[in-house]
């Protein structure tokens, strides 16, 4: 039996959340599991590109701990999923307009591309959401 | 004749010591072994769960001083 799609739609800018939504992502996508991410309202501020990792993610006091026990990068997390998985990332194309950034202001090699909310939404239908 | 890697993911927290296992699966032939070493036991968990629903085999899994030898066999 085929495995239900994962979709998860990351809103929040805590270095908590996304590095979740980064765990869940790879873990679920090399598991042979397709999963699609939308990044979409404040989690796209730390997706930009050749941020400095000092002031890429912010957060309360887990998000020091990780950084201190140097867990693995979010964004590392992200890539590893794509290149070992079945791992789809979206910009929210809302999230672009306001910010006025087009795709290349964000990490290269990492987005699928633009896309509508609608869309995503659309795609998702029989699939498990979680927000973050 | 089948071969057997060691990748050391000690010091590395979940999901990174799994991540290195896959990437090094995908550098070996049908029947070869990778042993991953992990200090992390979330991994010593979520590693044969993980061979267990991707249908690998796995081969060991032994503890020694909070270290973890995690065997497992390319089966497909």
């Amino acid at each position: 039996m085929a495995a239900v799609p994962l979709y998860i739609l990351l809103c929040s800018g805590e270095h908590e959340k996304i590095h979740m939504a980064a765990m869940m992502a790879s873990v679920g996508a090399v598991s042979e599991r397709p999963v699609e991410v939308f990044v979409s309202m404040n989690a796209i501020m730390a997706f930009a590109r050749q941020k400095p990792d000092t002031n890429r993610y912010r957060g309360g006091a887990f998000s020091d701990l990780m950084k201190q026990k140097n867990v693995s990068d979010s964004i590392t997390l992200f890539r590893q999923g794509r290149e070992l998985g079945d791992l789809k990332i979206w910009a929210c194309s809302m999230a672009l307009d306001v910010t006025g950034w087009d795709e290349d202001r964000l990490e290269s090699d990492l987005f699928d591309g633009a896309l509508g909310l609608t869309k995503f939404l659309s795609d998702a239908e029989g699939g498990q959401f979680i927000t973050l | 004749m089948s071969q057997r890697t060691k990748i050391d993911a000690r010091g590395a927290f979940c999901p990174g010591p799994l991540m290195e296992l896959i990437a090094g699966l995908k550098l070996v032939n049908i029947g070869d072994e990778i042993e991953v070493l992990s200090s992390d036991k979330g991994s010593a968990n979520d590693i044969p769960e993980w061979v267990k629903k991707v249908h690998h085999e796995l081969v060991g899994i032994t503890q020694h001083d909070g270290v973890w030898s995690i065997v497992v066999r390319k089966a497909k």
